[in-house]
């Protein structure tokens, strides 16, 4: 290698300098893209959201915060607000846990877990839209495969629960069509779609505690199965769970084929599930009041942004408890 | 091995609420309007024929055709050819609920035209971004340069931006161009992967050295090194890649919907299946998910078909 290393510093500033214009060369289409693609959209939103610009206008007015303004005064946004949060406050936790939960299980459970494994993932692979609209099929309130089934309940001892009973006296609910029920249901669809995806990061975590660390727990006297879990795998799967929870917030808060699938107008009963995803796409694309929709793409990204760097922030102080 | 039993009656009851709209939908998919209607039939249905009522009313004969049929039959009256023909029409237009369904699926929309879009929209997207990315991650993981450290620091903000939350700019800026209802308004925001940048450079840093100077001393360019020697090592992460964004993009609904508006020449397998529940009436549930099920298949048989592939390039953006 001497050798070689004597010409080679010789050469070595020509050498330099020809590798810095060839790795600029190499980088500068993804550069120019990544410009063009994703950071000048993130000035022009924040530029657009303090004017009233229209699509089709010649000009617009700079109004200021008005439109931010709007955003935190009219009813229809705080129900966006309360919509967002509650679908994300409520699949998050739920869909993590129930990831968690299906991963020990199937991981105890050795090869026969994977037929699990695989019938878990198989949402996260089918394409929302689509499935979306079986469920709707399944939820429709008479022909509906959902409310038939809870009908066969009707005369059979299983009226003691309260919410058959009601149902077989005053009709089951309208499910998709009912303001109380609408959000729940749709919680439950981002569960259905989402958990697996969940199980599969955690079981990817899972592999990497170390069999002596349950021994060690044993030996310190953790008995239980619940003890060896709260001692091992729970510190052990730290960096997982904030990598999961992250993942899970970010694509909770962009929720939109259901929705539009759902309720192509208006966002739901009451406007119940007027998620903010559909917002930009209601008030932005089709209603093309672009000031607005930009005001609410710029909360958007900075709700998206902080996630992401709380995130990267609690690894950085390396999660293990 | 009880609480084994315990364990298995868990995930079989989680595992029949994951599958079940998947089973309702090929089962629908193979039944008729009427079964659908009163939820009878099992999962196949029981296959009667049936008769399609469009394709009957379209034969309905005219004035002129019941003349120009009359010499057929001699001595009838008017309406008598009529039923003659009607009773044939019935004939010709009753099949299996399945084949009723299948093919409307192909029929009543284009739906060969919206699978070949999506595979059009997602492999260019697909090559598109390795041809963007791969150079950049080459550079910014074997090539010493000033600025590196700041390219990089962008790729690791921009990792920040979810291209569907900057929708409407982009929207926007398309339209400012002229470019929406184009393939390309499909192709161009999802032509550069940060993503695919910061995975492919975690990738090349643990390349040798000594592999790149060896091409370097047979006088290959930077260029050609890239694609000569760096893609082939990569083949392994690109597949997983190739599965994450070929997923993504088959799947999207959000995007399509926005860009694409009015002309079905465009429209993706998620857009063409939310057109036809728009004009679908009662009696169409059976064709929908028939649809529905064309266009869940592909992914769902691939997945089943190379299952480790597919986890570990859907869980990509899990590892470190």
């Amino acid at each position: 290698m001497a050798a070689i290393d004597a010409p080679a510093a010789a050469r070595a500033p020509r050498e330099v300098n020809r590798q810095a214009r060839t790795a600029w060369c190499l980088a500068s289409p993804a550069l120019a893209l990544m410009f063009l693609i994703l950071l000048v959209p993130v000035v022009v939103a924040g530029v657009l959201s303090f004017t009233n610009y229209s699509l089709g206008n010649s000009g617009f007015d700079w109004v200021g915060f008005e439109n931010y303004d709007r955003l935190f005064s009219r009813s229809t946004y705080e129900k966006m607000f309360v919509a967002t949060f509650t679908y994300v406050a409520v699949v998050v936790p739920i869909s993590v846990a129930l990831g968690l939960g299906a991963a020990l299980l199937v991981n105890s459970l050795g090869r026969i877990g994977d037929v699990y494994k695989t019938i878990y993932f198989l949402p996260v692979m089918a394409t929302l839209l689509a499935m979306a609209i079986v469920w709707e099929f399944m939820l429709h309130p008479t022909i509906g495969v959902i409310n038939q089934t809870l009908e066969l309940s009707c005369g059979t001892f299983l009226e003691v629960v309260p919410f058959l009973a009601n149902g077989c006296a005053d009709g089951f609910p309208l499910w998709l069509g009912d303001r109380d029920y609408a959000i729940w249901v749709l919680c439950f669809i981002g569960i259905w779609q989402g958990f697996g995806f969940n199980m599969v990061l955690y079981l990817a975590g899972l592999t990497a505690v170390h069999r002596e660390l349950y021994h060690a727990a044993e030996v310190d006297g953790a008995k239980s199965a619940w003890e060896r879990f709260r001692l091992v795998t729970w510190p052990a799967l730290g960096p997982t769970t904030v990598f999961v929870v992250t993942i899970s917030c970010i694509r909770a808060f962009q929720v939109f084929d259901t929705v539009e699938a759902f309720w192509p107008q208006g966002g739901g009963p009451n406007k119940s599930t007027y998620v903010m995803m559909f917002a930009i796409f209601e008030k932005g694309v089709q209603q093309n009041l672009i000031g607005i929709g930009s005001a609410i793409t710029m909360l958007f990204l900075v709700f998206v942004m902080f996630l992401t760097l709380i995130q990267r922030w609690l690894v950085e102080r390396k999660v293990h408890y | 091995m009880t609480r084994d039993i315990w364990k298995h009656l868990i995930l079989v009851i989680g595992a029949i609420i994951v599958l079940a709209p998947f089973y309702m939908m090929l089962s629908y998919s193979f039944k008729s309007p009427g079964e659908i209607d009163r939820g009878v039939g099992g999962f196949f249905g029981a296959q009667e024929m049936m008769v399609d009522p469009r394709c009957v009313k379209l034969r309905d004969p005219n004035r002129d055709e019941i003349a120009a049929a009359a010499p057929q039959y001699p001595g009838k009256s008017d309406s008598e050819i009529r039923a003659v023909i009607m009773a044939q029409a019935e004939i010709d237009c009753s099949m299996r609920p399945v084949v009723f369904n299948y093919s409307k699926a192909f029929i009543e929309a284009p739906l060969l035209r919206y699978l070949l879009n999506g595979v059009i929209v997602t492999v260019s997207i697909f090559f598109v971004q390795v041809l963007v990315a791969l150079p950049a991650a080459y550079a910014l993981a074997k090539l010493k340069f000033w600025g590196r450290e700041a390219v990089f620091g962008l790729v690791l903000f921009c990792l920040l931006i979810p291209v569907h939350a900057i929708a409407l700019p982009l929207y926007i800026m398309l339209a400012k161009v002229g470019l929406t209802n184009t393939y390309a308004a499909l192709v161009v925001p999802w032509t550069i992967s940060v993503f695919g940048i910061f995975l492919m450079r975690q990738f090349f840093m643990t390349v040798p050295d000594d592999l790149i100077d060896a091409a370097r001393m047979d006088g290959m360019t930077e260029f050609a090194i890239v694609w000569r020697v760096m893609l082939p090592t990569a083949i392994p992460a690109l597949l997983a890649f190739a599965i994450f964004s070929i997923v993504a993009h088959w799947n999207d609904y959000f995007w399509p919907r926005i860009v694409v508006t009015g002309s079905r020449e465009l429209f993706t397998p998620p857009l063409g299946l939310r057109e036809f529940k728009g004009d679908a009436d009662g009696s169409f549930f059976g064709p929908m998910m028939a649809t529905a099920t064309i266009i869940v298949t592909p992914l769902i048989v691939a997945f089943l078909v190379a299952q480790r592939r597919f986890i570990e390039g859907i869980t990509l953006s899990g590892m470190k």
